[in-house]
């Protein structure tokens, strides 16, 4: 899978998660930007990511993620 | 969920409603559950979801996170027919919460309380080297330590308390030795809940996560990484089956268990289609994979029947192709004898299992439909959104797991009266009969033969008057609930007159029937409580009563007896008893209720055709 389809498949998650089907992330963005993205959802975001792209995240990366950038590098990393 | 979210764009909200709880009694997968969790919660914001029902009020306690489950929770208790207000505590603050009599679980005054445990909140284990004696002496210990808290916590609140049992831990350090030793993790564990389930009091119900974690696979109901991360005692993909559990039992302890399993036969009970196949051409019985897996399903269905659980059959059939099977093949584990509803025919089915509820007698809430055609349950669905209907697989072999793991059958104890049930709706069945050959009305009340047997409310029927207070739907005036210590509370307290009728008639015992309660103020009688089961309906029960209840009150210096008629939804059968005994309006209370009144002086005993014995 290349980046941008990763791209894609991560926002259709996020607009999923929040429920929000015109919400934008970037690469920069993190918890603080997004509206209800308190410690529950990122519970349910990752699961959802699990879910989505057929991954699991360690104990470690689950606490690590600050921001999309790190998640798509993660991913990324995780696909290869 | 797409028809769902386009219902609510067009401000379809009634509707909307509707499939939100048809769609939550059967979600699957957690990321729909959170999809409708969402929807709950909008569609909550912009409208007041349609009728009158009851409110739970849920206090959800626990040794991990609960936040993550509030939403389900609310969502599946509601799913049942409730309204529900549900109320989570900080992770690990459930002793604080129990013993501070200002806390805020105490001053939520719920009706309900989940204490979620997990392995981590075991207080205590037994050390390697304890013998068998140590070791059941320390679970004694943690058991008790629990239950101590349930008890605690009912003192405080007068709620029921519902406590999880303990799943197995998935490792084992001492490998398959931890059979032979007692101080074992999961050895102790297992003796735990044992000693709960043993001690537990009536108000406790215990949530049996054990055997829940058991069934999914431990490894699967337990995710150690949210566990570190975020306390969450089950996982996400387990998360569902939880909730619907302890859902159901909350669903059970407020009366929405449902009664009658309605089921379709060919392709539900056996394999094939009679009509076209013939009874030898079904499949049925040893010998046959398919035919052993329809097997295994009656067998299943026999079993609820044993425990309780009415049976239907509701069949698009010819009635003599559907009783075939049942008349010729011994393979068939069900037989005809074993359904109270026998309907086969041509006419669509949501109105065959409507005259099934109402030849019962029960709401079409209480009714479960079975049928393997998609096409048939989605009919069901839309005509009857009631009526709770099972999304089977299109393997025979899933059918016993899908109806068990739906749970719709919950029930917190079994009464005698439950597994005599469906004798006694065939005895009224012949009773029916009967009264269509004996033409007038109260000719054939007296050929019933009708013997009642009056009592106070006595210790060893606590438990089926408890049922019936909190089952009791049609005829009952108030409608008020209430636990089994509240029952009991009631036995003992003096001011109370409390009375149940027992009824037999020529065709049997109907059981315990009827059950009224009230409590006496200077020379005022309240009646708080009057219901009786519609088994009876018609039957002049209420007059016996009342003749019984002036009877006490008289001898008690009581010179008015008070009623009260609170209407819902379901009580319209009873909204002229009051007047129809006798009684004189006295005025309306502020929610709705009438108020009714009876002068002793002057009253003249009724003569319904039943005699009162000491015992029949």
């Amino acid at each position: 899978m290349n980046q941008d389809a990763i791209w894609d498949k991560l926002i259709e998650t996020f607009r999923d998660v929040f429920d929000e089907p015109e919400l934008v992330v970037r690469s920069e963005t993190t918890a603080k930007d997004v509206l209800d993205w308190d410690s529950l959802t990122h519970i349910q975001l990752l699961v959802a990511l699990e879910q989505a792209f057929d991954v699991r995240f360690n104990t470690g990366e689950v606490a690590g993620l600050a921001d999309v950038g790190a998640m798509i590098d993660l991913i990324d990393a995780k696909l290869k | 969920m797409q028809a769902l979210k386009a219902l609510i764009k067009s401000e379809d909200y009634e509707l909307a409603w509707q499939r939100l709880m048809t769609l939550a009694d059967s979600v699957g997968d957690y990321p729909s559950l959170t999809g409708l969790c969402r929807l709950r919660k909008k569609l909550g914001k912009i409208s007041q979801r349609p009728g009158l029902r009851r409110v739970v009020r849920l206090a959800v306690l626990g040794g991990a996170s609960t936040e993550l489950l509030e939403g389900p929770l609310q969502l599946f208790i509601e799913s049942q027919g409730l309204d529900a207000i549900v109320q989570c505590s900080e992770y690990n603050t459930f002793v604080q919460e129990i013993l501070d009599p200002a806390s805020d679980t105490v001053s939520f005054k719920p009706d309900v309380a989940l204490l979620m445990t997990t392995a981590a909140n075991i207080p205590r284990w037994p050390g390697l080297g304890d013998d068998l004696d140590g070791v059941n002496r320390t679970a004694v210990d943690v058991s008790d330590y629990w239950l101590d808290l349930c008890e605690r916590l009912h003192k405080q609140t007068n709620c029921e308390v519902i406590l999880d049992n303990f799943h197995a831990i998935p490792t084992r350090p001492l490998g398959n030795l931890a059979v032979k030793t007692p101080s074992e993790p999961n050895n102790f564990l297992a003796r735990v809940n044992l000693r709960l389930g043993e001690n537990a009091p009536a108000y406790v119900h215990v949530n049996d996560v054990a055997q829940l974690a058991c069934q999914y696979g431990v490894r699967n109901w337990f995710d150690a990484r949210f566990w570190f991360h975020a306390k969450q005692p089950v996982s996400f993909s387990c998360l569902i089956p939880y909730v619907r559990n302890t859902a159901r039992m909350i669903g059970a302890l407020l009366g929405c268990a449902a009664k009658c399993l309605v089921l379709d036969l060919d392709n539900t009970l056996w394999g094939g289609v009679v009509g076209d196949d013939g009874v030898e051409g079904i499949r049925i019985g040893d010998g046959d994979a398919v035919g052993e897996a329809f097997k295994a399903f009656q067998e299943y269905v026999l079993n609820l029947k044993q425990r309780g659980v009415m049976l239907a059959v509701c069949s698009k059939n010819d009635e003599v192709h559907a009783l075939g099977p049942f008349q010729e093949l011994s393979d068939m584990v069900l037989k005809r004898d074993d359904f109270v509803a026998f309907v086969a025919n041509w006419e669509p089915k949501p109105d065959n299992i409507a005259a099934i509820a109402a030849q019962l007698n029960i709401g079409l809430n209480a009714i479960v439909f079975v049928d393997d055609n998609p096409a048939e349950r989605e009919h069901v669905r839309q005509r009857l959104p009631e009526v709770r209907v099972v999304e089977l697989s299109d393997d025979p072999a899933d059918y016993p797991r899908i109806l068990d793991d739906a749970g719709y059958f919950e029930v917190m104890s079994i009464s005698a009266e439950d597994q005599a049930r469906t004798r006694q709706y065939q005895q009224n069945a012949a009773r029916v009969r009967l009264q269509e050959s004996a033409g007038d009305y109260q000719d054939y009340l007296k050929s019933l033969d009708q013997r009642a047997v009056i009592r106070p409310f006595e210790k060893n029927h606590l438990e089926r008057i408890t049922q019936l207070i909190n089952k009791s739907n049609q005829f009952n005036l108030t409608t008020l609930r209430l636990s089994r210590s509240q029952v009991e509370a009631m036995m003992t307290d003096e001011d109370y007159v409390t009375v149940c009728v027992r009824l037999a008639d020529r065709f049997g015992d109907n059981g315990l029937i009827s059950v009224v309660a009230g409590k006496q103020v200077d020379n005022v009688l309240h009646i708080e409580l009057w219901l009786m089961s519609c088994r009876v309906l018609k039957r002049n029960v209420e007059m016996l009563l009342l003749n019984h209840l002036v009877d006490i009150s008289s001898r008690r210096g009581v010179a008015n007896i008070q009623g009260i008629y609170r209407p819902t939804p379901k009580n319209g059968l009873v909204k002229r008893l009051y007047p129809t005994l006798g009684f004189q309006e006295a005025g309306d209370m502020p929610d709705g209720a009438k108020k009714y009144s009876l002068k002793l002086d002057g009253f003249s005993p009724l003569s319904p055709p039943i005699m009162v014995v000491d015992e029949y």
